[in-house]
């Protein structure tokens, strides 16, 4: 379809400076695979609705892919941290970018909303291997059940390295990755330390050069990066506030944070809207991460996400009466367009919650 | 025999002097004549009065009031003669029509002519702008001339770097006294102080609140001494104590660690550590380079100077965006 500047099919590889405003369809086989929990939630109800997912390019999503087409792989990765007020487009931007990861072959991690990690936990187990740590088996589960979905092509081609999960168990070297994973989901108990060694494995073989088939290129993405130093809402069992160090999944994916790897480039984007403990006018990289996560993540880029402009705001207008979303009369006219501008200050998430009712 | 005579307390006694034998006749009788005599007595008393009058009349005028002085006043007068001192509010000497007092219903408040409330309050009628100045010309004879060479601000500010600033309170009421008056409050310039670095930094955070940044000035207040003059001594005494201890260095000041430190500085913090980790790792293998020399490049300059902005400044979307310049300069994207 393409009506009003809309291209349709059109892969992300090819989106350049020209495309801003328009939008481009994600094709359905892809959202199964890539974004099983990826994309925002009323994003996923709106692809119910309209039956496709439709996505503008914006030029943050431009700005980062052009960095990944021209990084070099061979040094360590560069991480990119979205960020932007709330409701400006950052998990959507991410997830366009990781689209064009995913189409050009990339192996993805991708954790959709890191905060799911700190809060409403129902279990908190210790830990199997390490006794000052604490486990999360059921959303290491789903996460490696996740995993298998969006990497599918590269279960086999992993090689792994032995690990001594008990007495009993252990994995034998040169084993692929596949079977690790599927341990991982049966065992609940020790799914914690499966995701570690999964995100070590990756790290230690992503852009090997010298592996020829099993090269591949490495994207982490992160939703809600700024979770893993922030605090958790989760307690001990004496009572006691528990600290994100403690945390199995937090600790593996902090390691992955860090540039001492190659071969890929690590995404983030920043969230307040699921953080626990931060205010709602926190929107810059510094009060977002804290102290200590900004030391931990720079240097990194930050791109800047923000409202839409003249032009987007004009083509998200024609998409939705184009879907026949606007139902009401007024909302046709130049004066009802005023309105919804000046109602929703071309904030992206606001518009869409205005035009749901409308 | 009773000789009466006009006058009747004469009159009555005589009778009592007279008739000693019967003295019940006598008390009756000079119960009798004491209640006449009261009555009689505030009778003649009336009528003596108005005969008094009359003949007084003559002697002794209640004067009627002559005309308020206001009317004889012009308007280029010499005020100063009129309210020399200190003095209670006399209507017929103020030529102002005021009115004061709370108004009866549907009225005005009362004019000034026999009002309590204008005579009550303290007035300052006889320090007009005229009366100071000639207060001012009779004490300069007592004064020195103000020295020559301190023409300007600047120079006041250089020679005399401390200020000492205390109110004067005036007050016309049951006492002349006001307890703030003794407050004393001294504001000194430390650039005007000689200091080095340690000595200056130790002094602002030994003086916490009472130093502002934007203007570099201490400010202290003492009023915890009953005198101006003990709180000023105070006031200095806390100054030559606040200067000597930022000098010495104690033992356990080696001790400080980064999250005491008032600025962020960029050797040695964590952020340089993963500038030069990245910058090695980004290095070919094999080629080895001083770290001297990799700090030294102007890309990594800019980026501490950028991450100095960030840190001391606070974050802005400005400083952000030089950021991530200096970001993108360091890795060559």
């Amino acid at each position: 379809i393409i009506l009003n500047g809309i291209t349709a099919h059109l892969l992300p590889t090819y989106h350049s400076e020209g495309h801003t405003g328009q939008y481009y369809m994600l094709p359905p086989a892809h959202i199964q695979k890539l974004f099983p929990y990826g994309l925002p939630p009323r994003f996923q109800l709106q692809i119910k609705t309209f039956n496709e997912g439709c996505v503008m390019v914006r030029p943050p999503a431009l700005e980062l892919i052009s960095y990944l087409k021209r990084a070099d792989y061979s040094k360590p990765p560069l991480r990119y941290v979205l960020h932007g007020d709330i409701g400006t487009g950052k998990t959507m931007s991410l997830c366009h970018v990781l689209h064009y990861c995913y189409t050009q072959g990339w192996l993805i991690v991708h954790i959709p909303d890191a905060h799911l990690w700190i809060k409403n936990c129902k279990e908190l187990l210790p830990s199997s291997s390490r006794p000052s740590r604490f486990d999360q088996p059921i959303q290491a589960s789903q996460w490696l059940k996740n995993f298998k979905i969006t990497n599918e092509r590269f279960l086999s081609k992993v090689q792994l390295d032995r690990y001594v999960w008990t007495k009993r168990e252990s994995t034998k070297k040169g084993q692929p990755l596949g079977e690790l994973i599927d341990q991982g989901v049966n065992r609940m108990k020790s799914s914690s330390d499966v995701v570690g060694a999964v995100l070590r494995e990756l790290r230690l073989q992503a852009g090997g050069t010298t592996e020829g088939e099993g090269a591949f290129k490495l994207t982490v993405a992160v939703d809600g990066v700024n979770a893993l130093w922030g605090k958790t809402s989760l307690k001990k069992e004496d009572r006691t506030m528990c600290e994100p160090e403690e945390l199995t999944l937090i600790h593996n994916l902090r390691k992955m944070m860090k540039n001492n790897w190659s071969g890929g480039a690590i995404l983030t984007a920043l969230s307040q809207t699921g953080s626990v403990f931060k205010p709602r006018s926190a929107y810059l990289p510094n009060e977002l991460l804290g102290e200590e996560g900004f030391d931990s993540m720079e240097p990194f880029v930050p791109v800047s996400v923000s409202n839409y402009n003249e032009k987007e705001f004009e083509s998200c207008y024609l998409y939705y009466l184009d879907r026949s979303w606007l139902q009401h009369p007024h909302s046709r006219s130049e004066e009802g367009k005023k309105e919804l501008i000046f109602l929703c200050n071309k904030n992206p998430s606001i518009l869409e919650r205005l035009c749901a009712a409308l | 025999m009773a000789a009466y005579i006009t006058h009747p307390a004469l009159s009555s006694l005589c009778k009592i002097n007279c008739n000693i034998n019967a003295i019940y006749s006598l008390i009756s009788f000079s119960r009798r004549i004491s209640i006449s005599s009261v009555l009689s007595t505030s009778a003649v008393t009336t009528e003596s009065e108005a005969a008094g009058q009359g003949v007084r009349g003559q002697r002794r005028s209640k004067r009627q009031a002559g005309e308020p002085r206001t009317e004889r006043m012009t308007v280029d007068q010499d005020w100063t003669a009129v309210y020399p001192t200190a003095a209670s509010f006399k209507p017929s000497t103020v030529p102002l029509p005021v009115r004061m007092g709370y108004p009866v219903k549907r009225g005005v408040p009362p004019a000034k002519k026999g009002n309590l409330e204008l005579i009550k309050i303290p007035n300052f009628l006889h320090l007009t702008p005229v009366a100071i100045k000639k207060h001012c010309e009779a004490l300069k004879q007592f004064c020195t001339e103000w020295p020559s060479a301190l023409d300007s601000d600047e120079k006041c500010m250089k020679h005399f770097p401390i200020q000492v600033q205390s109110k004067e309170f005036v007050s016309a009421g049951l006492s002349l006294k006001n307890p703030d008056a003794r407050i004393v409050t001294l504001k000194v310039k430390l650039s005007s102080l000689n200091l080095d670095d340690h000595a200056r930094k130790k002094m602002i955070k030994l003086g916490e609140e009472r130093y502002c940044k934007d203007t570099d000035t201490l400010t202290i207040t003492t009023d915890s001494c009953p005198l101006r003059q003990q709180n000023y001594d105070y006031a200095m005494y806390l100054l030559t104590v606040l200067y000597h201890e930022s000098w010495k260095t104690e033992a356990w000041e080696q001790e400080k660690t980064r999250a005491d430190m008032e600025e962020y500085e960029w050797e040695d913090s964590p952020s340089q550590k993963n500038v030069l980790d990245t910058l090695l790792r980004m290095r070919p293998l094999g080629a080895k380079d001083e770290v001297e020399e990799l700090l030294g490049q102007p890309a990594v300059q800019e980026y501490r100077d950028t991450m100095l902005r960030l840190k001391n400044e606070g974050e802005t979307e400005e400083n952000l965006h030089k950021y991530k310049e200096a970001v993108k300069k360091l890795f060559n994207i």
